[in-house]
């Protein structure tokens, strides 16, 4: 088989043993590799129903299609598991060597099953498993616990995948750290730190062989080219950052813990700001010639020192949304995410909610006592310093942190249980997941894509946002196209998710991002690596597949349509200012768009797959198990 | 009548400028206005406008007020007094 090595690699961390799968090519057909054959390696490999801190609980990785060839942005991986922050599908992705070493090795997956009784580093050396004790490495954060391995093993070319300190204490929204890059979203940092998985170590000493080398290596060539191009040139100069003004001016940028959808001091927390005062570099994922990431650094004040790359989701969520306009304050509090292993967005959009639950008398300042301030800290929308004690807090799981380690669905469960309280009505998470920078009120595409999607608030897996932005849809109200729109936003985004490629490589196939514009350069680059036979229809099916894996697991794991909400204030509280001030998604367009978007899934009204939906998409054992 | 164009991200640096204020006629269409920008500012062609010189290039758009996106089908509509555009590329995933 050219492309994929035709093996999964299974890590038994209970009784220390390894395996290998020999998978068909049939089944790398349909699954291909990222979110989509991560998902379907957790369909395969987890105890349905468990808990997903368990032993029960796989870490599920698949390597891409194009690591560690030419193809360009073709550098990722994918991660799943069950999320112990939304007990649905769990599935990100992250790039870089780490990805590129994995291909190497010679696995197109790993599976690592069961719980250690101590700290391990599990070291894949090509085809040898080392299972090396950890005890030094904890509370290393996750650069110096790359770091230190490569000295341990004393060699460079090493790479690691990480967990910091939240891993270890087992903050629910811990991530997974390579090479700089994260697996950022819904908690795999938690399920490593339960299995007592500190890190896995890859050393791939293997070429990777290709159907036909020489169309590739014209194929990526000509991409490449185009990727250092002018359509690239808004994330090579600003990187994502450069969307707080565009969101501000549309009334989308989430504000004050999404109160408001524009911020006064927007500009001081601009990508165009951070630009002129604290970019350092601009780097790149292996294998990548755009290179979005922009390094930005703290160069005085209290937290002089922090360095770290911003992009736009980790600045919304720390900056104006917890009401914070000194951008040296939102860089520390994004570098204390990366290094201690927690997902920015989710932590920042925690903060938020604590800050508004004090400033509504939920908490008072005795809930904010810790070691750094014994009488307690007032933690208004604002107050930076209370934010960043706040994160320390939450990496540490010291007093009040460990309420908010838990996310925003939990921890308003909570405290609404003991204090008699309402704070659900400002926990702004989707299926416990908290949401992306973009106020959804007025996205109703957009809305009707995060309440469906399988891991919750998400921007990445729902691109529909796109057709609401850019006026394809009308996004102030809905209409019978919503269902598809959405529907067909979601699994054009998963055929990247799968490959994987990174998304911000599509319009430099033909200048066209939609399918047409982007499916048969992908299909010939599918076929001069492994010598198959794709076209239009073979990719778009890629996309259809990997979302219904998902939807499947979640199915699986007990999903109904009621799970398929929106936070309450963006159902009950309309925004006062900007330009998207006076808009709610109200339960009847929501609900009418849910049966929109089933319909064109060809799923029953409860939101359920017919067998004869799985079977045509060659899922024949998932139909027996779920399908209706 | 006065409408006030703001260049987001790209597009702020390729026209040198953040902000201009147009007087224009009264009936004055969109597509003129991209034409006069495309004058005045010529290193947006190719980069956030398209090299018709009346249309918007790849991913940017024209906003109005942060409200409506003229797109190619309005473009011989017309802006009203004191309205606010906003020409911004749009960024999508990751
Ligand atoms: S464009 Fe950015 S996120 Fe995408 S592969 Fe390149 S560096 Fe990584």
């Amino acid at each position: 088989m050219y492309g994929y090595s035709g093996r999964i690699l299974h890590i038994d961390l209970t009784e220390r043993k390894t395996w290998s799968e020999d998978k068909p090519e049939e089944w790398y057909k349909l699954y291909i590799g990222g979110v989509s054959m991560a998902a379907r390696l957790l369909w395969e490999n987890i105890e349905v129903g468990c808990d997903p801190l368990s032993p029960g609980n796989p870490i599920c990785i698949a390597g891409g299609i194009f690591a560690g060839t030419p193809v360009p942005v073709g550098g990722k991986h994918g991660m799943a598991s069950k999320s112990p922050l939304t007990g649905f599908i769990g599935d990100s992705l992250s790039g870089s060597w780490f990805s590129l070493a994995l291909k190497r090795a010679r696995w197109d997956g790993v599976v690592i099953h069961g719980q250690s009784d101590s700290w391990v580093n599990v070291f894949i050396d090509d085809d040898r498993v080392q299972f090396r004790d950890a005890t030094k490495l904890l509370g290393l954060n996750t650069y110096e616990t790359e770091e230190a391995i490569r000295d341990e093993l004393g060699d460079d070319q090493v790479r690691s995948a990480t967990i910091g300190p939240a891993g270890e204490n087992l903050v629910l929204f811990a991530n997974v750290t390579n090479d700089g890059r994260q697996a950022g979203r819904t908690g795999h940092g938690a399920v490593w730190g339960s299995k007592k998985l500190k890190a896995l170590s890859i050393r791939g000493t293997h070429g990777v062989t290709v159907a036909d080398p020489e169309t590739l290596m014209k194929l990526s060539y000509d991409i490449t080219q185009a990727a250092q191009g002018p359509h690239t040139a808004k994330y090579r100069i600003y990187g994502t950052a450069t969307s707080v003004l565009k969101m501000d001016r549309m009334g989308l940028l989430p504000t004050r813990n999404f109160r408001e959808g524009t911020f006064e001091h927007a500009d001081l927390v601009s990508g165009e700001y951070m630009h002129e005062h604290n970019h350092v570099k601009t780097i790149a994922c292996a294998q990548c010639p755009i290179a979005c990431e922009q390094m930005c650094s703290v160069k005085d004040g209290p937290y002089a020192g922090a360095m770290t790359g911003i992009d736009y989701e980790c600045l919304f969520a720390n900056g104006p949304n917890c009401g914070i306009s000194d951008i040296r304050t939102v860089i520390k509090l994004v570098d204390l995410c990366d290094r201690g292993g927690m997902d920015a967005m989710t932590n920042g959009v925690t903060v938020s909610w604590a800050m508004e639950s004090f400033e509504r008398g939920v908490f008072t300042k005795e809930d904010f006592k810790c070691k750094k301030y014994p009488e307690g800290f007032e933690p208004y929308f604002g107050n930076g310093e209370a934010a960043v004690t706040l994160t320390e807090m939450i990496r540490d799981r010291e007093g009040i942190g460990d309420l908010l380690s838990k996310g925003t669905r939990l921890a308003s469960r909570i405290t609404d249980e003991e204090r008699g309280t309402e704070s659900y009505k400002w926990a702004m998470n989707i299926k416990g997941l908290e949401n992306a920078g973009y106020d959804a009120r007025a996205l109703k595409t957009f809305a009707l894509g995060l309440a469906v999607g399988t891991r919750g608030g998400c921007h990445n897996r729902s691109a529909a946002y796109d057709p609401d932005i850019t006026g394809e849809t009308d996004r102030f109200t809905v209409d019978e196209t919503r269902g598809r729109v959405a529907g067909r936003s979601e699994e054009y985004a998963a055929v990247y998710d799968t490959l994987p490629l990174c998304k911000f490589i599509r319009r430099c196939f033909t200048g066209k991002a939609d399918r047409a514009g982007a499916w048969p350069a992908i299909a010939k680059l599918i076929n001069a690596t492994t010598g198959w036979d794709f076209g239009y229809d073979e990719v778009d099916l890629i996309g259809v597949r990997a979302h219904t894996i998902k939807k499947a697991f979640n199915i699986r794991e007990g999903w109904t349509r009621a799970d398929d909400h929106l936070p309450y204030r963006w159902q009950h509280d309309p925004m006062t200012k900007g330009a998207s001030a006076g808009y709610v998604v109200t339960d009847e367009e929501l609900e009418y768009m849910k049966d929109l978007y089933y319909e064109y899934k060809g799923w029953t009204k409860e939101g359920l797959i017919p067998k004869s939906k799985l079977i045509e998409l060659g899922m024949d054992d998932v139909a027996e198990e779920i399908g209706v | 009548m006065k409408v006030t164009v703001e260049f987001l991200g790209v597009a702020g640096l390729a026209a040198g400028t953040r902000e201009v204020t147009l007087e224009l006629p009264e009936g004055t269409t969109f597509r003129q206005i991209v034409r006069r920008l495309s004058e005045r500012y010529p290193d947006l062609v190719g980069k956030v406008i398209a090299e018709d010189r009346e249309t918007m290039f790849g991913s940017n758009i024209l906003n109005r007020n942060g409200k409506t996106v003229i797109r190619d089908e309005l473009l011989d509509t017309c802006p009203q007094d004191g309205d606010k555009l906003f020409i911004m590329a749009i960024l999508a995933g990751g």
